[in-house]
């Protein structure tokens, strides 16, 4: 194969094994700072590498890509530790180079050789890599291309239990609260991916750590200061609660007392769009056939104040599925 | 059926937005020095709106007081979602080019999201134009500016994005002359994957129909006039041969101060550009004693092939004889910007209504005021008053850091008693609010004749001119199918998506004459609060 096209274009296999032996180098000497001319020369011979790694797998301006070609990209790739590399070297990468290395590993994670998706099994050999995506979190000059690439990574649902069942999974709750707009809602959509994409991984996940997960979700996230972390927060678990796969969390969620007071002050928030998405919440509480007597005591409580702001809780475009849901809930609550 | 509405869309009426200057062009992000708090910048005036954004003029107090442009969206009432908002936001932090705008960092302050980029002094190309150049540039200027914006575009198809809204009003200058590209609102990357949007049962239900969803091709995007036809015939999906059509068309603004096909309401032009083609000579007949270059014709002419294909690339364009031996920035500054006044002179005309344009903490947003001057002086092609529509109108809670205008309350007021007349929520076009503090209500009485004059006549042209496209429609379907634009082949196609069409405008049309009668009640209406309070009736009029 490799005979074939010995000195004439370089194959892609060829493209991915110089690139593995830059980022050896570049590995090796990153104390050296400043004027280091084949440094930077090395650099750019590089950047030409990654660039071409992607026109490779994406194909260019003029042409499709040829599945030939990924195919054997993809092999070379994993063959050896290019990724690993790739990931530990990013940070020294120049910031176009760094979106085309995250756009090459974004696509080798779906690529396929003989029916197999090779970087699913790399990455189940290579878990801490995980661990390093993850962290890019506190470092501002990487987090967007790591976030991107675990994103990407935790496609693969053996990936994602891998993230779910770590401690990673407390950390995100730092993550998605940073103060830089860009990158806490980087984590956030990660964090989303993490629990609304592999159904059956969630529920298993949810149904072993619903003790600290919605204890700290609660306290953290839908009691917290923060607008967008609030928002982001009450839609996400209208997410997860109402997803079929689960309804048995959802059934110990909404029996709590502390989750419905939780609840019917996010129906009093200020902002209209948590107001909205915290009713897709509470209705739950309400349509629950089996209400533990302290929720239904609560709901009997304020039975009037709830009945009052239904009646004038209205969303802007004519939603039928809303009216019926309001009506249900309203029905629920004044037959108590 | 609701594509046409969401074509109608206001994409980010933020005209006069200002920023980015200097700084080094490509490299690691120097961003990460400014700082992620409010406390730290001190907002001067207000430089440009939008439907749900506003723009300051700042400076970062840690840093030195240099000056920044923040760009303020209030996410309870922008229509993207928070998704989308953070895909620009992620955008704009990745992209690094001297001729785009790049924000330094962005933060949330309550339920606004600011955004701080460099401010950009003379403006947007729009804000020029319509500030000192109502009948276009001259043709060197043209080629300083559009080089520029090429560059900016080159790198951008280079990434794999595609902007998607290129207009005079996204092309911002800095008074040193350098221009920056800027509004990454609808842009899309080719290399992104669409979004899972699952969510069971709750669904977007805060967000209208036509909000556009910006990784997805099929979607519509940008605004109107300066859309590319493949664009509007969405099925097709488009790549970033639609940016080189919005790109000439731009360059037409540029020479007649405004696009081609403006003076007609925006569907119209659309049917026409997928009819016909748009000529130079089109707009020229407007302006008649201008006369430009072959160069430059030639250039515009081959951004606005019907055909895709047959756009040059960007690339390619920047190698186009027009370019050749272009002027400098200097050129610009001494030739155009000399003969503008300053973003915030310019601002201080529109904001004289709020009283707010002097120094110090500038926090009212007034949009309504703003808006209604904005817009009538601009209407032939912003369609402000389409983007009501779609305005939010439940009323928002003060914010402790946006306190609004009282003027701003009432009208939220004002708007929530009407629009549940009109079923679905849609907004009218502005009205001024029915209070008015004393001093003022002379002038602004005058106001609201005018625009009573202004808006009605104009609803009542949309009306005729989607009529006329109707009858345009039955005629081509009746000829065979032979004006589509791109489906060569597959008439059976054709003539499915032009009955589409007829069944889309048909809808259109029955829905703006309601709009049409609902308007004229409405007129009726303020014409007896105007008249009561001639009058010297004080009584509370927004309950009526």
């Amino acid at each position: 194969m490799k005979g074939l096209f010995k000195s004439k274009p370089r194959t892609p296999a060829d493209v991915v094994r110089q690139t593995r032996e830059l980022l050896v180098f570049l590995d090796l000497h990153s104390g050296s700072r400043g004027g280091d001319a084949k440094r930077e020369e090395k650099m750019a011979e590089l950047s030409k590498n990654i660039r071409e790694l992607k026109s490779i797998l994406y194909g260019n301006g003029e042409s499709e890509p040829v599945t030939e070609a990924c195919v054997q990209l993809t092999q070379e790739f994993f063959r050896e530790n290019t990724l690993r590399l790739l990931i530990i070297c990013l940070p020294k990468l120049n910031l176009e180079t760094r979106k085309d290395a995250t756009q090459v590993v974004a696509n080798l994670q779906r690529q396929q050789v003989s029916s197999k998706i090779v970087a699913s099994e790399y990455l189940e050999a290579n878990k801490d890599l995980l661990d390093t995506l993850i962290s890019g979190y506190e470092n501002m000059d990487i987090a967007l291309h790591y976030g991107s690439m675990l994103r990407e990574c935790i496609r693969h649902q053996s990936i994602a239990r891998y993230v779910l069942e770590s401690d990673h999974m407390k950390k995100f709750f730092d993550y998605i609260q940073l103060p830089n707009f860009d990158i806490a809602s980087d984590a956030s959509a990660t964090f989303k991916e993490l629990l609304t994409r592999h159904k059956a991984t969630v529920a298993e996940f949810l149904s072993n750590n619903y003790d600290w997960f919605f204890s700290e979700f609660n306290s953290r996230l839908l009691s917290s200061t923060n607008y967008i972390t609030k928002r982001q927060a009450i839609k996400l678990l209208g997410d997860m609660l109402l997803d079929r796969s689960n309804s048995a969390v959802m059934m110990r969620y909404v029996s709590s007392k502390d989750n419905l007071m939780i609840l019917m002050n996010l129906l009093r928030d200020s902002s209209k769009n948590i107001q909205i998405e915290a009713f897709h919440v509470f209705k739950l509480f309400a349509a629950n056939k089996n209400k533990p007597p302290e929720v239904v005591n609560i709901l009997v409580t304020n039975r009037s104040k709830l009945l009052r702001f239904f009646a004038g809780f209205k969303i802007d475009k004519e939603d039928e599925q809303f009216e019926a849901d309001k009506e249900q809930v309203i029905m629920e609550i004044s037959a108590l | 059926m609701q594509q046409l509405l969401s074509l109608l869309r206001p994409r980010s009426a933020m005209a006069g937005a200002a920023a980015a200057a200097g700084g080094g062009g490509g490299g690691d992000r120097a961003a990460a020095r400014y700082p992620l708090d409010a406390g730290s910048y001190r907002l001067l005036c207000k430089i440009g709106s939008g439907v749900s954004a506003v723009v300051y003029k700042a400076v970062c107090l840690p840093l030195g007081s240099a000056v920044v442009a923040i760009k303020a969206i209030d996410l309870e009432r922008t229509r993207a979602n928070l998704d989308e908002v953070w895909r620009e936001a992620k955008a704009m932090a990745l992209l690094s080019h001297r001729n785009v705008l790049r924000a330094h960092c962005s933060f949330t302050v309550g339920s606004h999201l600011w955004v701080v980029m460099p401010f950009m002094g003379a403006g947007s190309l729009h804000s020029i134009l319509s500030h000192g150049f109502p009948d276009g540039l001259p043709e060197q200027c043209i080629a300083v500016v559009l080089k520029e914006t090429l560059r900016a575009l080159c790198y951008l198809h280079e990434q794999g994005r595609i902007h998607r809204d290129i207009k005079a009003g996204n092309i911002l200058v800095d008074s040193d002359g350098s221009v920056k590209l800027a509004d990454f609102g609808v842009s899309a990357s080719i290399y992104e994957t669409a979004p899972a949007t699952s969510s069971a049962f709750s669904g977007p239900i805060h967000a209208p129909s036509a909000v556009v969803s910006s990784s997805c091709f099929n979607d519509m995007a940008g605004t109107p006039y300066w859309m590319a036809p493949e664009v509007i015939h969405s099925h097709v999906g488009y790549g970033i041969k639609a940016d080189i059509w919005s790109f000439g068309i731009t360059a037409l603004e540029l020479a007649h101060g405004r696009p081609p096909l403006s003076h007609l309401p925006p569907s119209k032009s659309m049917l026409m550009r997928i009819t016909s083609r748009v000529r130079l000579e089109d707009a020229e007949s407007s302006a008649r004693k201008k006369k430009f270059s072959k160069a430059f014709k030639d250039m515009v002419s081959s951004c606005l092939c019907q055909e895709p294909a047959k756009r040059p690339s960007a690339e390619k364009l920047l190698r186009h004889p027009f370019f050749k031996g272009c002027r400098s920035s200097d050129y610009l500054v001494r030739n155009v910007l000399a003969a503008v006044p300053s973003v915030e002179e310019r601002c201080k005309d529109s904001n004289q209504l709020c009283g707010c344009a002097r120094g110090a903490r500038c926090l009212s947003p007034c949009r309504h005021a703003n808006s209604v001057v904005k817009n009538r002086r601009i209407s032939g092609w912003n369609f402000n008053e389409e983007s009501f529509e779609l305005d939010p109108t439940e009323k928002t809670e003060p914010q402790p850091f946006f306190l609004y205008h009282d003027d701003d309350n009432d009208r939220l007021e004002h708007d929530q008693a009407t629009s549940s007349t009109r079923g679905d929520g849609s907004n009218s076009p502005p009205s001024p609010p029915p209070r008015r503090q004393a001093d003022n209500a002379e002038k602004r009485q005058e106001g609201e004749e005018a625009l009573t004059a202004a808006v009605v006549p104009h609803l009542v042209t949309i009306l005729e001119s989607l009529e006329m496209q109707r009858t345009v429609v039955m005629q081509v379907l009746e000829g065979g199918g032979g004006g589509d634009g791109d489906g060569d082949g597959e008439t059976a196609a054709g003539e499915e998506m032009l009955l589409g069409y007829v069944r889309q405008l048909e809808q259109r049309v029955q829905e703006l004459s309601t709009e049409v009668e609902e308007e004229m009640a409405r007129n009726a209406q303020l014409q007896e609060l105007l008249h009561e309070r001639e009058c010297g009736n004080h009584t509370d009029s927004s309950q009526t």
